[in-house]
């Protein structure tokens, strides 16, 4: 279900503007897609967070533009607070996206009880789906797997209309026993040199002559 | 066992400055909670894996530990009592560049919870402050 989003057209752009108007709680979009100009606009920083809170992909803007869009990107700020900039694009709901989705672990693998440990390999897959059936996230059961065992991306449950664009054969999740290093071996890596091998010009040459 | 090269082009580095903040390796990847600098600084090898210790000894065999950083810098010192000149010191250690907001350990396989406690274990041994970090949502 997509969300309201009130945004208003922004008259200036570029970087101090754009700064001006983060400052003052909101957030710089763009409006672009299906062949029609790009829109600059601006969007309240407060109502952008509680969008993406809810896990939303699908939002229907209204104020300056009245049309249906898909977060296509974010740009965070380097400690992943806050959000600098948002990409719309413009969709049609029968219209077939690819989207990236994340994969969540549902219930408890016996074979974690046997003394192995759950090791998640991929956290999100690329789907094509048609716009108006996006999921928030994709859950993968794991209460079938056990120690030494698998699950690819064929075991994944897709919403209906849905396809996952990753080879069927990808292997998501695995349960492994913890790996342990032997006392030998990290004995062995301690008593290593103290210093590492310099590259130096002179080596490099005679190696290349050694080689032909 | 502390982290160093296998090999490298020079034995000793300048000094640097550490500028701005970290552009990449600023996002949690691989597990699903990390711990990010909000500082800058050097990183010695010795603290890396004092860290990665602290962490596994809370962790035992449940989970699994990333550890993001690596020391490529060498650090040379002087011996003490030295009179000045004759040149730069000896590699002494070794060590990571981290810029604030980069990711220094990650965690998967445990609770939020669990990992909120393995990482202010391994915060105590960071030189830098630091922050527990979600996954970005996709």
């Amino acid at each position: 279900m997509a969300e309201e989003l009130q945004v208003e057209l922004r008259q200036h752009t570029g970087k101090w503007n754009n700064r001006r108007l983060r400052r003052a709680g909101k957030v710089p979009a763009i409006l672009y897609g299906h062949g029609k100009d790009n829109i600059p606009l601006a969007v309240a920083a407060d109502r952008l967070a509680a969008v993406l809170r809810h896990g939303s992909r699908l939002v229907s803007l209204s104020g300056a533009v009245n049309e249906s869009a898909f977060i296509r990107e974010l740009q965070w700020d380097t400690y992943g607070l806050e959000v600098l900039h948002v990409d719309f694009a413009r969709i049609a709901m029968h219209e077939k996206l690819r989207v990236n989705v994340a994969i969540e672990l549902r219930g408890e693998a016996p074979g974690v009880r046997e003394g192995g440990v759950l090791n998640q390999l991929v956290h999100e897959v690329e789907i094509e789906c048609p716009a108006g059936s996006i999921p928030e996230k994709l859950s993968l059961n794991v209460n079938n797997l056990k120690l030494d065992e698998s699950l690819t991306v064929a075991d994944l449950e897709l919403p209906q209309g849905a396809r996952c664009l990753e080879p069927p054969e990808t292997i998501l999740v695995q349960c492994v026993l913890p790996v342990e290093v032997p006392e030998e071996e990290v004995a062995a890596a301690e008593a290593g040199p103290a210093e590492p091998e310099v590259i130096s010009a002179k080596k490099q040459k005679e190696e290349e002559e050694e080689e032909q | 066992m502390a982290m160093m090269p296998k090999r490298v082009k020079f034995r000793k580095s300048q000094r640097g400055r550490i500028r701005g903040e970290a552009a990449r390796g600023n996002r949690v990847v691989f597990g699903d909670f990390g711990l990010q600098a909000t500082q800058g600084g050097w990183i010695s090898a010795a603290t890396i894996e004092a860290g990665r210790i602290a962490a596994q000894q809370y962790l035992r065999s449940e989970g699994r530990l990333y550890v993001r950083i690596f020391p490529h810098k060498p650090i040379t010192s002087i011996p003490l009592e030295t009179r000045m000149g004759k040149g730069k010191g000896e590699p002494e250690y070794w060590a990571a560049v981290v810029k604030p907001g980069t990711v220094l350990y990650e965690i998967s396989g445990v609770s939020e919870e669990a990992a909120r406690l393995c990482f202010a274990r391994l915060a105590h041994k960071m030189p830098i402050k630091v922050r527990f970090l979600r996954r970005r949502p996709a």
